[in-house]
């Protein structure tokens, strides 16, 4: 009984220990975010500002057009992952539930493309949209994260539907309704979760893209946050009060989106949907 | 008939965006690297034969680049895998605020690499770094480490911050996995008075070995192919420190706006990342983990 509780006490440690080293970085950011600019460089450090000021953020959406960046991001993730969902969901319900010929090939190719990195094929695509004139876009970045977003959406799908019984599908087929009928009908409203997981999915993943976006978009008024992030870096006098403001904005969305959609996002991840 | 040709339609969006945006690039990247192609000749490229390869093969700093990717993913995936795992067995029985705590802990898989390796880039600042401060006033420091600076210590750096990075990933997968082993199991060792040690590695471990092998199989791929914590932190340096196939590709189209040279080095990046694809799919093939 007593080396239960011991255990017990270790368990807690340890879960604490985890929990301190997870959450603190992020804290610490937030704090440096609200510090006056004086209270940023000091050492020994100053942990907690004298006062909290939004001074940093005020900058940010103001001189340095953060307002802009926020919404160029939010427009280029929420349209790229509303397409890759309503593509992948199509591709992934005839992926489970059509036989033909080449259906594993092409399993494959989604599997390989899943772990191609944004930053390998920029070039290529950089040259292909700069003949198009399509460069420093929104839509050229969009249809981008969209290609990447559909090959995951879709492998993620398949994870889903493999485990929808087929019976209930089976009964509208034969009540004559098609297959794009029967997957918005039948089949989506039942898998409300596993949509919310692509789409919560794709979009982290394009909000996120640094490499691409910063090739692609240069003018002021086409940047996303992270290529504003990235032109902080080699902008001398960036205040780091500033910068940690600008982090945290960028992180925000994100951690709302996986604390909404954390428990279908986690079943996609684990049921076979392969980005690390 | 009708609907033969409806479900082809349906496969059309993904598979078009797929070849334009992925697959056609890839073989371009291959015809590119061939080609004198910088930004200023965007529009009148020259075949040039092998040239950017042998540029990028005889740079005297290219072995010392791929010793640094190694490090770089041995050290990160090792770590991340022992503590995803020990979080995992923490997370194994159920608890009050269970749900609320994985929450807490795993948030940092969703978040920007290229960000969070801003965010450390300050914890770890040489001159008013928390880590500093923090290691000074415990007494384990005099003076304060310049962790990216310093050369000795910029590839620690990073690698530390990958492996915090990448506990929730191998946290998740592995707790999914462990929680899938029949109780009984447990119940016939301990009958048999097996203890904590010899439960985790003649019952736990052995019976999720095909998610451990697929988890750390992806994970070599993914963290070869991940510069957005480097490029946040150091951009490769100091002096090349840390400086890893994936972010000198980047750095030779940011800095050097050669796309010809950089389509080489992503050539060789994608001959890497297709063997170890292929042993990924193989192992699938032959049933050793689930597609």
């Amino acid at each position: 009984m007593k080396k239960k509780k011991v255990v017990g006490i270790l368990r807690a440690i340890g879960l604490g220990i985890f929990l301190v080293v997870a959450l603190f970085p992020l804290i610490w950011i937030f704090l440096t975010s609200i510090k006056p600019a004086t209270e940023v460089y000091t050492f020994p450090v100053r942990y907690l500002p004298s006062r909290a000021t939004f001074e940093a953020y005020r900058y940010l959406f103001s001189f340095a057009r953060f307002n802009v960046y926020f919404k160029n991001s939010f427009v280029v993730a929420t349209v790229s992952a509303g397409f890759s969902t309503f593509f992948s969901l199509m591709a992934g319900y005839v992926l489970t539930r059509e036989r033909f010929r080449f259906r594993t090939f092409l399993i494959l190719v989604l599997f390989f493309v899943q772990m191609l990195p944004t930053y390998l094929i920029m070039i290529p695509q950089f040259t292909m949209f700069s003949r198009l004139k399509l460069t420093n876009t929104l839509t050229s970045v969009i249809i981008i994260y969209t290609g990447f977003g559909s090959a995951f959406g879709t492998v993620m799908a398949r994870a889903f539907l493999k485990n929808l019984p087929r019976t209930i599908e089976e009964a509208a087929l034969i009540d004559g309704c098609n297959r794009l009928q029967v997957l918005f009908k039948v089949v989506i409203p039942l898998l409300l979760p596993g949509v919310g997981s692509i789409f919560s999915f794709c979009f982290v993943n394009s909000w996120n893209e640094v490499f691409t976006a910063v090739l692609f978009l240069h003018t002021d008024s086409k940047m996303t946050v992270p290529v504003a992030l990235y032109s902080f870096v080699s902008k001398a006098g960036i205040q780091w009060n500033v910068m940690a403001a600008g982090i945290v904005v960028a992180l925000l969305p994100t951690i709302v989106v996986f604390s909404l959609a954390q428990k279908y996002i986690v079943e996609g991840l684990t049921q076979g949907a392969i980005k690390a | 008939m009708k609907r033969s040709k409806l479900w082809i339609l349906m496969l059309v969006p993904t598979f078009a965006l797929v070849f334009f945006v992925n697959l056609y690039p890839l073989v371009r990247g291959g015809v590119i690297s061939f080609q004198r192609l910088t930004v200023f000749n965007l529009n009148n490229p020259r075949f040039i034969g092998w040239n950017n390869y042998r540029t990028i093969l005889s740079d005297p700093a290219f072995p010392r680049l791929l010793w640094n990717t190694f490090v770089w993913i041995a050290c990160s995936v090792t770590f991340q895998f022992l503590f995803g795992l020990i979080l995992a067995l923490l997370l194994a029985k159920p608890f009050f605020g269970r749900g609320l705590y994985m929450g807490l802990v795993f948030y940092p898989w969703a978040l920007s690499g290229f960000a969070i390796g801003l965010l450390w880039s300050w914890l770890l600042n040489g001159q008013f770094g928390i880590v500093n401060d923090v290691l000074i006033r415990l007494g384990l420091l005099r003076t304060p480490i310049g962790f990216l600076s310093d050369e000795r210590f910029a590839m620690f750096s990073v690698i530390l911050v990958n492996v915090w990075y990448g506990i929730p990933f191998f946290a998740i997968m592995l707790l999914a996995a462990i929680q899938s082993i029949p109780n009984e199991l447990y119940e016939a060792a301990q009958i048999d008075g097996a203890g904590f040690f010899r439960k985790l590695f003649s019952v736990t471990l052995p019976y999720i070995r095909p998610t451990i092998y697929s988890t750390v199989l992806l994970r070599i791929i993914w963290v070869m192919n991940f510069p957005d914590i480097i490029y946040g932190m150091t951009r490769g340096g100091p002096a090349g420190a840390t400086n890893i196939l994936s972010v000198q590709m980047i750095n030779i189209v940011y800095y050097r706006n050669n796309f010809g040279l950089a389509s080489a080095l992503g050539m060789i990046i994608t001959a890497i990342l297709t063997i170890f694809a292929v042993i990924y799919l193989a192992l699938l093939e032959r049933g050793e983990f689930e597609l």
